[in-house]
């Protein structure tokens, strides 16, 4: 019993020996371009831009800052997932682009998420602590979201 | 505390719909003799009077345009997206048809009527299916933009709406911004079937949000069960 539990326990090791080797490409580009960036193109104060590139960027944008352990499997399969998906529903590098509606559309959906706590996601703040977004941020944030809002629609 | 603010908040508003029921009729005949600028409480329906009266019941000043007779205009609540000159761009024959389009939208509506987070679910995916076969060859160019805008943005909440069969307040949030969509979408190249534009004017902290429905009669995706029949038609599509 006890041998097949070390037999058990060396497979499992080695597993995880093995699975390091798998390291999908990171979520850099040194070279983005910003000309259609969220904060860039609402002119963001620096206290909100400085707050949603802490607690928002990571996975909504082109460029992660990754922590050490983001790099060990299967940790690193789970972030990189993470990343993609939220890329595709948010992607703030590329914001500029998006149309109009979408937009406005958008900074709606990013409001309730942030005001329901939906985001950012339990499972990220719970290792980046300091991306919690605490209550009076959270009103900060969802104040200078509607100001843009009406901003974008009397724009048209 | 928060939930006591809440349970006492539903609590009113139930009471208030309720009212609403059996008072509109007595105030119908009202509304027809009045004036023709006729106002409604945003939370009380029933209350109308002039612009910048104070509602009886709650003491919210009347913003809400009555229809009388002709649909109402809605300056107030409708969005600067929906412009009316474009109006005449509905009619106009296209090999595009929206039938499937708003088949599913009334599918999802009527699930979440019903409460029912899984069957609206099931018709989020079916709509997202149908935007992504949907064929804008045969628009004109300055329509498939905006078909294009359009599509892409009711794209992303139908497959929200079908991803969170769990959740029926998020998708009930997507739905609302996809009500909207939709609402574009038919004044943009019009539909078959008669539809209405309805009101309700709670949603979203008493910002108000809008759905299109294929009965005349009042039923509130929304809320659902909580309060069915809160809500008022705005116009006929």
């Amino acid at each position: 019993m006890k041998r097949k539990l070390k037999k058990v326990g060396i497979a499992l090791f080695l597993v995880l020996i093995a699975i390091q080797f798998y390291q999908p490409a990171l979520n850099q580009n040194p070279g983005q371009d910003y000309t259609n960036d969220f904060l860039i193109t609402t002119n963001a104060p620096s206290n909100i831009s400085k707050l949603i590139k802490t607690s928002c960027y990571d996975c909504h944008s082109n460029n992660t800052e990754y922590l050490w352990y983001d790099y060990v499997q299967p940790a690193r399969m789970f972030v990189e997932s993470h990343i993609k998906e939220g890329k595709e529903e948010l992607n703030f590098n590329e914001f500029g682009s998006y149309s109009n509606r979408k937009q406005q559309s958008k900074l709606e959906a990013i409001g309730k998420q942030i005001k329901s706590d939906e985001m950012p996601l339990t499972s990220y703040t719970l290792l980046h602590r300091d991306a919690i977004i605490n209550e009076v941020q959270k009103q900060e944030l969802i104040t200078w979201i509607n100001s843009i809002k009406q901003n974008s629609l009397s724009e048209k | 505390m928060k939930t006591l603010f809440l349970t006492a908040f539903l609590a009113i508003t139930i009471v208030s719909c309720n009212n609403k029921a059996k008072e509109t009729e007595t105030n119908a005949t009202e509304t027809q003799a009045g004036s023709n600028e006729l106002f409604a409480c945003p939370m009380h329906p029933e209350v109308t009077g002039k612009k910048g009266e104070k509602c009886s019941k709650c003491g919210m000043e009347l913003t809400e345009p009555v229809a009388q007779g002709q649909p109402a205009h809605d300056s107030t609540h409708d969005d600067a997206a929906q412009p009316t000159a474009d109006e005449t761009a509905a009619n106009a024959t296209s090999a595009f048809s929206t039938d499937e389009i708003i088949a599913n939208y009334l599918k999802i509506k009527n699930a979440l009527t019903k409460d029912d987070a899984n069957g609206a679910a099931t018709a989020g995916k079916e709509l997202y299916k149908t935007f992504n076969s949907a064929d804008a060859s045969g628009l004109t160019a300055a329509q498939k933009k905006e078909y294009t805008d359009i599509a892409g943005d009711a794209k992303e909440h139908a497959e929200h709406i079908g991803d969170n069969a769990g959740k029926i307040a998020h998708q009930r949030e997507h739905f609302a911004i996809l009500s909207k969509d939709i609402n574009d979408l038919i004044k943009l190249l019009g539909s078959n079937k008669k539809l209405y534009q309805d009101h309700c004017p709670m949603y979203d902290d008493g910002k108000g949000a809008i759905w299109i429905s294929e009965t005349k009669e009042i039923k509130n995706p929304f809320y659902g069960s909580k309060m069915l029949t809160c809500g008022s038609v705005k116009k006929t599509l």
